[in-house]
């Protein structure tokens, strides 16, 4: 069945790509397939692309679509069970696919070079950093003195300041950052024709995120490598790619210019892809997200045709009858999309549902349902006391969303957990449901407080118990929580799974067996379980694909405009809070440094540090930002600097004020407070947008 | 509709999976053998009067004949079968050295669960006593209780199961630290479980692959263990047939070359122990793939 596809004209594309530079990376109708208990199942139906030298390709997909394994395909450097069954890679001329294992070495070592997704993995933390780098110049023939020179040549090139220190450490001592910079310095090292970028950021922070995105810009410029670079962030994507080609179901469904794919996309996924993500602004009070129906064909199933064609909303019959050209878009031959219909694909309407989202602002008649004074919590460790919360006060109103940013470290779990109980606050400090003090812990807390509050989690992995069937965790947290016993339970439990759009049949499965969505779906069931008052969301979409989480977030927007539920939403993704959230706190260090209306924090004026978060953020409508380079790392909340702790790295720093006192958190609008030495007419003057 | 058949199709994914793991398992020679051997034993431990030739204790003939067709396995120095007390044998030893790995792994189990997830003093302490335990050398320990305790097949169950409960509570730790920072852990903190819910009901189904894996590997040690010290006198008494026992019994006229009353029981010991050990090693190599 995918012979058929071989008839495609991709062999045009062996010697030059369409921008006619030379090609360092040709992809060739590949074909892999992963055994899995015996059974091959088909992951790449027929790939094909070409990256020229000093170009930057993007593969975007969502979770299983194969970029993954086309990354590593290119390098012929597939896990055991994984196998090549058709097709070609060519690196600099040369075919992979017939090399013996030496030569294979010899290619890797020479010629190629891979960054992964988790820097402390691909860094031996028991090896101090240089000894590693300069391991990968003696591999490469140099003798210990050249390469020990080299490593610190290598070291500068990305840019770092100080390379003979961070020699000295060992992975550990170095923040994330820090360590993917010495990963792509050792990628670096053999000047290698083909680099390949696997989510190279997606661990790590939104302002490092930021500035190791710039490292790589930078250094696109400064070496005539390809890149191959995967990730699911399409804003990503866009900021560093050239060409882009988006994965659905093993198969490159659309390719093109970064800038042109996404601002004029020509395949119903690209299309729904697209429309699924909160972008341009949007609230939940406007519209609710575009979804996808149907959901992602499990890994190896049978797709003879269109792979989309399941989920497409122009699929007709010949779509399932015969597999669909590849159709060029424009005149330049630098775009093509595998569609039946590319001309439809521009008339597909967005089928939104109409949205009837009422926002219960706190006021002097919807008054509090939850509030936190003085909430401090600060870890014992050894003979040091790490403060994780300070003195953080916050209130929430009947039905709102309280959205909470910040990075790692800035206490954004810590203060869930302390709303919740599951790590009691200090003393001194109050949690109030109903203007009712509760006890700090869980335990000590009455039925219907906990039954009053409960949690979202991140990963639905871990929040199910996967021994469980989905109606004995729903059927539990319903007895525990309403006191309702026996066949009522019952009953009850599938009235929530029917709210949840889960069917019966979904009832009698256990967690595994279950999608991502789905899962979290049962998730977000069982938090309801006893009409709770308020949710506790720790970063609920971000192990979803983006299709999936708009799903997810549409259904929370419903949940709370029925029950009048309060959330307390964590997230790092400024889209998602920016949809979702009433109002917006923005964390550092334990630290509440801004709080404010949604519409406030996002239009300005912002305190310097959210002023930097808000520039981090690579979009996908490649809007023009100035970007706000912070420096430094963000400090441990072990050692948090003097004064005001975001002053290391504020580029609005007043010197001899913001190093000695802490600022107040002051009301600069209604509703509208941030900690900030700097008078707030003045930091409207310094972020005044050049338009708009 | 398209959720409803995705999970069609999940659910038969699942159940072929699951064949395809037992497929897998049955697809090991080595449990193939292991399994067969021990059915052989347990055969033996059921009905020795329908598979042994002769009385294990009563029936006397010339004294240590050789291996032939008369007797395969020979006759010891009093004139009995060494094939039929050889059968009659393995019913002390897969009486004994089950029951004592189950109690060994039940008890294990309860303690490596308080151990792993009330965490703090009662791991500390605890610990201690199981690192302690450890350093112990079983069999010493085990002739040490025995000799205070008296002779009888429950003191031997009671020590070998003992001795068994800290290296198993130290897997069943380790697994346990793996789960209890899960989420659904917390979730279920939230919804007011006790302590006690948290660890039986949530977590024990969750770390049942080590706990499955540890029995098969204590059930090849309670084997030998057992026989070790039936050898060293704590089991059954010389007229018994019991496997260490005849070892022990008759391992005194290997000098004079009649080596087949001792080499018989011995190879049945080992025989067993290996078998055991072929099947535990099949499960977990099957349990830790999937």
């Amino acid at each position: 069945m995918t012979k058929q596809i071989a008839t495609s004209d991709a062999t045009t594309t062996i010697d030059t790509t369409p921008s006619g530079k030379p090609v360092a990376l040709s992809v060739e109708d590949l074909e892999v397939v992963y055994t899995v208990r015996g059974v091959d199942r088909v992951v790449l139906r027929g790939v094909s692309f070409a990256v020229a030298s000093g170009e930057a390709y993007g593969l975007v997909g969502e979770s299983g679509c194969g970029k993954s394994t086309t990354a590593y395909a290119a390098l012929r450097y597939l896990p055991m069970n994984g196998k090549i069954i058709g097709g070609h890679v060519r690196v600099g001329g040369r075919e992979l696919t017939t090399m013996t294992d030496d030569e294979l070495q010899q290619f890797r070592a020479h010629e190629a070079s891979m960054v992964y997704q988790d820097p402390s993995q691909a860094l031996n933390p028991t090896l101090r950093v240089g000894r590693q780098i300069i391991e990968s110049f003696t591999l490469l023939g140099h003798d210990k003195k050249e390469a020990a020179s080299l490593a610190i040549d290598a070291l500068k090139r990305v840019r770092i300041a100080d390379p003979s220190r961070v020699m000295d450490r060992y992975p550990f001592q170095l923040s994330g950052g820090m360590q993917q910079r010495v990963v792509i310095a050792m990628a670096l090292a053999c000047n290698p024709k083909l680099l390949v970028l696997d989510e190279p950021t997606t661990g790590l922070d939104a302002t490092v995120e930021a500035e190791v995105l710039d490292l790589v810009r930078m250094l696109r410029q400064e070496t005539d490598a390809a890149v191959l670079l995967i990730a699911h962030n399409l804003g990503i994507i866009r900021g560093l790619c050239d060409r882009v080609g988006v994965m659905y179901a093993g198969r490159i469904v659309e390719e093109g210019p970064s800038a042109q794919v996404f601002d004029d996309p020509r395949h119903p996924y690209t299309v729904g892809l697209l429309r699924s993500l909160p972008r341009h602004g949007v609230r939940k009070t406007e519209r609710a997200l575009a979804t996808i129906p149907g959901t992602l064909p499990l890994i190896g199933s049978d797709l003879p045709t269109c792979v989309y064609v399941d989920r497409c909303p122009l699929a007709t019959e010949l779509c399932r009858t015969e597999v669909p050209p590849i159709v060029p878009i424009g005149n330049n031959g630098d775009r093509f999309t595998r569609c039946h219909y590319p001309d439809q694909v521009v008339a597909i309407e967005e089928s939104v549902a109409s949205v009837n989202i009422s926002v219960l602002a706190p006021s002097a008649e919807n008054p509090g349902v939850l509030e936190l004074s003085h909430v401090s919590k600060t870890f014992k460790q050894r003979n040091h006391s790490i403060p994780a919360l300070v003195d953080v006060e916050l209130d929430l109103a009947l039905g709102e969303t309280l959205g909470i940013v910040g990075e790692s470290g800035s206490g954004k779990s810590t203060l869930a957990k302390a709303i919740l109980g599951i790590e009691a606050a200090d003393a001194g400090g109050s949690v109030s449901l109903d203007g009712r003090v509760m006890m700090g812990s869980t335990v000590g807390r009455s039925a219907n407080d906990k039954r009053s509050m409960q949690m979202i989690f991140q990963n639905p992995d871990s929040a199910l118990n996967r021994s469980w069937s989905v109606r004995r965790i729903l059927m539990r947290s319903v007895e525990k929580l309403t006191n309702i016993k026996g066949a009522a339970a019952n009953e009850r439990v599938e009235q929530l799974a029917e709210h949840l759009r889960l069917t019966p049949r979904h009832l009698d499965l256990k967690p595994r067996q279950l999608s991502g969505g789905l899962k979290q779906r049962v998730a977000i069931a069982r938090a309801f379980a006893g009409d709770p008052r308020i949710v506790v969301c720790d970063e609920p979409t971000s192990a979803l694909d983006v299709s999936v989480q708009a799903a997810i977030l549409n259904l929370l927007a419903d949940l709370q405009t029925e029950q009048k539920t309060s959330y307390v939403f964590i997230t790092h993704d400024m889209g998602v809070v920016r949809y979702l959230a009433d109002r917006i706190a923005v964390m550092y260090l334990g630290r509440i440094q801004e709080i404010g209306p949604t519409d406030d924090v996002f239009n300005g004026p912002n305190h310097p540090y959210t002023e930097a978060l808000l520039s981090a953020i690579p979009s996908v409508d490649g809007e023009a930002v100035s970007r706000i380079r912070l420096e430094g790392e963000i400090p441990s909340p072990a050692n948090p600097p003097s004064g005001c702790v975001f002053h290391p790295r504020c580029p609005r720093v007043i010197p001899g004020v913001c190093e000695l006192t802490e600022p107040p958190l002051l009301e600069v609008a209604p509703g509208h407070s941030m900690r900030c030495h700097i008078p707030i007419e003045e930091l409207i003057e310094l972020q005044r947008k050049p338009t708009k | 509709m398209s959720t409803a058949q995705t999970t069609t199709s999940v659910l038969s994914e699942r159940k072929q999976a699951r064949r395809e793991q037992w497929r897998l398992i049955f697809r090991r020679p080595s449990f193939i053998v292991g399994v067969v051997i021990v059915l052989v034993w347990v055969a033996c431990a059921l009905f020795p009067d329908l598979i042994a030739p002769h009385h294990p204790l009563n029936y006397r003939t010339g004294k240590h004949l050789s291996p032939g067709w008369g007797h395969i396995f020979g006759t010891d120095s009093t004139g009995r079968d060494v094939l039929s007390r050889v059968i009659a044998g393995a019913r002390d030893v897969l009486k004994i050295a089950p029951i004592a790995a189950v109690l060994g792994v039940f008890f294990g189990v309860i303690l490596g669960l308080m151990q792993g997830y009330l965490g703090g003093w009662v791991d500390l302490i605890a610990s201690r006593i199981v690192e302690a335990f450890l350093s112990l050398p079983v069999v010493f320990v085990a002739l040490l209780s025995i000799t205070t305790l008296g002779r009888s097949n429950l003191v031997v169950i009671g020590v070998v199961a003992t001795l068994f409960t800290p290296i198993v509570a130290r897997t069943v730790r380790a697994a346990v630290l793996a789960e209890r920072d899960l989420d659904y852990v917390t979730s279920a903190k939230l919804r007011g479980e006790s302590k006690a819910f948290i660890m039986f009901r949530e977590i024990l189904p969750n770390v049942s692959g080590p706990i499955v894996v540890e029995l098969t590997v204590r059930m090849g040690y309670a084997v030998f263990t057992v026989a070790t010290l039936s050898f060293l006198g704590a089991g059954p008494p010389p007229p018994s047939p019991d496997w260490g026992t005849q070892v022990s019994d008759t391992y005194n006229n290997l000098i004079a070359d009649f080596w087949w009353p001792t080499f018989f029981p011995a190879m049945a010991i080992a025989s067993l122990v290996i078998a055991v050990s072929l099947i535990a090693d099949s499960v977990q190599s099957v349990m830790e793939g999937s």
